[in-house]
């Protein structure tokens, strides 16, 4: 799949475009000043007091605190001549002295302070002044849990990586950090515990970052669809999630992480199916009323996909399947409406769609007001209009309610879609239709892969063993070993006799 | 195991392979395919109510078979390609494993085209193949295009599929009459041995670890799960028989063509009645694995004989299939079509024996000449 990207790539291309375009414009450091000088932020004066130097930055990108409390006030009050004085005196951490020009134009980017002084022309001194605006840490909102840790990740890597790191105190926690994007130079981390996690996956997803060719990285959702096995499948192919107890359980596991400066979401690879029903409820609540819960989610699930395809196949093909006590309620509601089934369908499955599409683009309190107006008022009015039918806007209603149950949005969206080629293939050929479309999903799932293993797992290939935290939730004791998928190089838990170990009555 | 496969140039890597166990699902998905919806008319018209002891005779035959297929396998190593070349040399041996490519061709298309006719007598009169075919066609390709553990994981999941339409056999029972199946034997042996020989014919399908033997990983230990196999299917097909035979009269059943799909309609839950429709509908489950891995098979065959890709054969066979699907309709072709694959099973199997024989006459030689 990489091959074609690898083959017009050679190693040192990568950095070509930037090096062509720094030869051209500043190939030495006044040029440098001078291209920047075009920007009105970037600030550039020669002290003259006590010590004699110049300074220069980018006003909106650094930190005047820094600036005004630590060094210049340390400039102005010593005599410093040469910048390793400067170094040592300036009360600021990781100064560097520097003459490679690469290195001194993507720190003053990002919000270093660069000090020149006249005797030595080609070296610089830059301080970390780096002011990172960015949002508190804050409750998760997608992936909302009633009972459990309330904290979900927000746009800045390194708080980011706090995050995981405070639940995961571990010398082998690794985290690989790169930059990609050949515009936006997004830093993107990979976190990993090593021992743990299996090396193969390591490599796989770094060798596919690398091998990323893309000008701009602007969310996570941009890495997920570029390095996806499969990138026109529906399924998304990593899971991604807002939570950091969650991304902590998966590293535990042995699946790898990526986090994107930038993006609130982090993706964890690799993944099956399955998870993307689970959620970070079911680790809160004793396992069988988790069992329960997730059961009840893959039900709607299904029920939510199926149920409208069910009805335009029941109705035009095999009235004969209903009982008549029941045909007598459907045929007394349909029985003023002009259109066919599939007709019917396809236009609520549309209207709700909208409804969603609408409330989630609208503000939340405006928002509100259209689901009242669109479920409630139109729903009525259409049904009193003999347009559609009471039982299908049940149906259609429950099914839109039932796909809101799944606990990971973008599986959501997957599941918003994949329902529309059901309701054809139930108009074309009725439950042969259906059952047509279900066997092709079947296949692809079987046929997709998560960074190349089984994307399909618990059930095919087969792993009793992952059963037990898929479909049904088992107690921790049960669970000793991490799932087969991952593929760790240390499979135990925990001591599962200790676990397990049995007491005597009155012991 | 290892060192044979890779002197001979059949080693597959490993992570096409699949693991012993799912030869359970491969040998009971493809045993269990269109017959089983319509097989008792022939066993009942051949043996009467006698014929539940045909099936057990059938089961006992083919486990017979199948260990004779295991012989030769671990034997010769590799696939029937592999051991046809051995035995027969280059040209013979070519033509001879063509011939099982014809066969493994014929029984993917008979299984595509009697699921269509079902689909027609059932429920869809007006059914237009031409359109229906192309995209269930289009389906195998698909399927098939993904190799071999695809194939694999459709036999899976068409095997726990089937799981929950056999509990319907709950329904004819409650409605029958247990009585019916008494006097036993009172059949004699030829007759109860032609109606085995008939059942031989619905438990086809065996014969395909002939050619996907080298994608199992440790094949010896798959040898229990393919007996576990034929031990079930034997077990399902003597369930439906008697299920039938509790349900119809001798009489009637000779009557039906379809005997299990008409017991269907008898099924009723207070949502739902006439479940034939939701069974034929589930049934692509069960049907597909057969297209899938008989076309599979089919274009393996000339991929090792000839190393052509297989890509493009699974293409042309799929066409093959598609052109003459318009023109067959009607019971009496369809029929002439499943006795006559039936018939071609029949001697496959009674080749078996023959060829393992050869096969260790041939080696036998071969060590004195060595000597």
């Amino acid at each position: 799949m990489w091959k074609w990207k690898r083959k017009g790539k050679q190693k040192s291309s990568k950095q070509q475009p930037s090096n062509q375009q720094s030869t051209k414009q500043s190939d030495t450091i006044p040029k440098f000043i001078q291209v920047m000088s075009n920007s009105e932020d970037f600030v550039t004066y020669t002290l003259s007091g006590r010590t004699k130097c110049t300074i220069s930055y980018i006003k909106t990108m650094c930190d005047s605190k820094i600036l005004n409390r630590s060094v210049l006030t340390t400039l102005n009050d010593n005599h410093l001549h040469t910048l390793h004085d400067m170094q040592e005196k300036i009360p600021v951490e990781d100064i560097q002295i520097t003459k490679d020009l690469d290195v001194i134009k993507e720190k003053v980017m990002v919000g270093y302070i660069m000090l020149q002084v006249r005797d030595a022309k080609e070296e610089v001194l830059l301080i970390p002044a780096v002011s990172l605006e960015a949002r508190e840490v804050s409750v998760p909102e997608v992936e909302f849990s009633v009972v459990g840790p309330k904290e979900a990740f927000v746009e800045t890597l390194n708080t980011n990586i706090n995050l995981i790191r405070k639940r995961l105190p571990l010398p082998q926690l690794n985290i690989k950090e790169m930059n990609i994007g050949k515009v936006t130079k997004t830093r993107v981390a990979i976190v990993y515990i090593d021992g743990i996690a299996n090396q193969d996956n390591v490599d796989t997803v770094t060798q596919r970052l690398e091998d990323i060719e893309i000008d701009q990285v602007t969310d996570s959702s941009f890495i997920t669809q570029v390095i996806a096995d499969n990138s026109n499948s529906p399924f998304p192919q990593l899971l991604d999630t807002e939570r950091p107890d969650r991304v902590t359980s998966n590293l535990i596991e042995g699946k790898v992480a990526i986090l994107v400066d930038g993006s609130p979401h982090a993706l964890t690879c690799p993944t099956t199916v399955v998870e993307f029903f689970g959620a970070s409820d079911d680790y809160f609540l004793p396992w069988h009323l988790a069992t329960a819960f997730r059961l009840i989610r893959l039900f709607a699930v299904i029920f939510s996909v199926l149920s409208t395809p069910l009805y335009v196949a029941v109705l035009t093909y095999h009235h004969e399947m209903i009982p008549a006590e029941l045909m007598a309620t459907i045929v007394s509601s349909r029985s003023d409406i002009p259109f066919p089934p599939i007709l019917e369908v396809i236009v609520l499955e549309l209207t709700i769609e909208l409804l969603r599409e609408a409330g989630a683009r609208l503000p939340t309190k405006i928002g509100q007001t259209i689901g009242i107006v669109g479920g409630i008022v139109i729903g009525t009015a259409a049904v009193d209009a003999g347009l559609t039918s009471n039982v299908l806007l049940i149906i259609v209603a429950l099914s839109a309610l039932a796909s809101f149950t799944t606990p990971v949005y973008q599986i959501g969206n997957t599941i918003r879609l994949i329902r529309f080629p059901f309701i054809i293939g139930a108009q074309l050929w009725g439950l042969i239709g259906i059952s047509m479309c279900m066997v092709f999903y079947i296949g692809h799932l079987i046929k997709l892969q998560s960074i190349g293993r089984p994307f399909f797992e618990p059930l095919y290939p087969l792993r009793l063993k992952d059963l037990k935290d898929s479909f049904i939730r088992l107690p921790f004791n049960k669970q000793t070993e991490r799932p087969v998928l991952m593929r760790t190089g240390d499979p135990q838990r925990m001591n599962s006799s200790r676990v397990n170990a049995k007491r005597d009555i009155d012991e | 195991m290892n060192k044979i496969n890779n002197s001979q140039g059949l080693q597959i890597p490993e992570k096409y392979l699949v693991t012993p166990a799912y030869v359970f699902f491969l040998v009971n998905s493809m045993q269990v395919g269109v017959g089983i919806l319509g097989f008792e008319k022939y066993l009942v018209e051949k043996a009467g109510f006698d014929a539940w002891v045909s099936i057990l005779i059938a089961g006992g035959i083919l486990h017979v078979v199948l260990w004779m297929i295991y012989r030769l396998l671990q034997k010769g190593g590799g696939d029937i390609v592999h051991i046809h070349k051995l035995v027969f040399g280059k040209y013979i041996g070519g033509f001879l494993s063509l011939l099982f490519c014809a066969y493994f061709t014929l029984l993917a298309f008979t299984v595509l085209i009697t699921f269509i006719e079902v689909i027609k007598v059932w429920v869809f009169p007006g059914l237009q193949s031409w359109i229906f075919g192309f995209v269930l066609l289009l389906l195998v390709y698909y399927l098939v295009s993904g190799g071999f553990r695809v194939i694999t994981g459709v036999c899976l999941i068409s095997v726990l599929i089937g799981l929950p339409i056999l509990l319907l056999k709950f329904f004819p029972v409650q409605a029958g009459h247990t009585m019916t199946i008494y006097p036993v034997l009172s059949h004699d042996i030829t007759e109860i041995l032609s109606a085995s020989k008939q059942s031989v014919l619905s438990f086809l399908g065996l014969e395909f670890l002939l050619i996907y033997y080298p994608f199992i990983k440790n094949p010896k230990k798959s040898k229990k799960w393919a007996h576990f196999a034929v031990f079930y299917t034997t077990m399902i097909y003597l369930i439906s028989l008697l299920v039938t035979f509790v349900y119809y009269s001798e009489e009637q059943l000779k009557q039906v063509v379809w005997g299990t799909i008409s017991a269907w309609k008898i099924v009723e839950f207070p949502f739902i009645e006439r479940f034939e429709f939701v069974g034929i509908a589930m049934w692509l489950y069960v049907v597909l694995p057969n297209i899938c891995l008989g076309l599979w098979g089919a274009t393996r065959i000339p991929k090792r004989v000839f190393n052509i890709k297989q890509k493009y054969l699974v293409i042309i066979f799929c066409i093959g299939f598609y052109i003459p699907l318009g023109f067959i309709e009607g019971r009496p072709v369809i029929d002439a079509i499943n006795t006559f694959s039936g018939q071609a099973g029949f001697y496959i199997i009674l080749y078996i024996p023959v060829l393992l024989a050869l096969k260790i006459i041939s080696d036998k030689v071969r060590k004195r000449h060595e000597k």
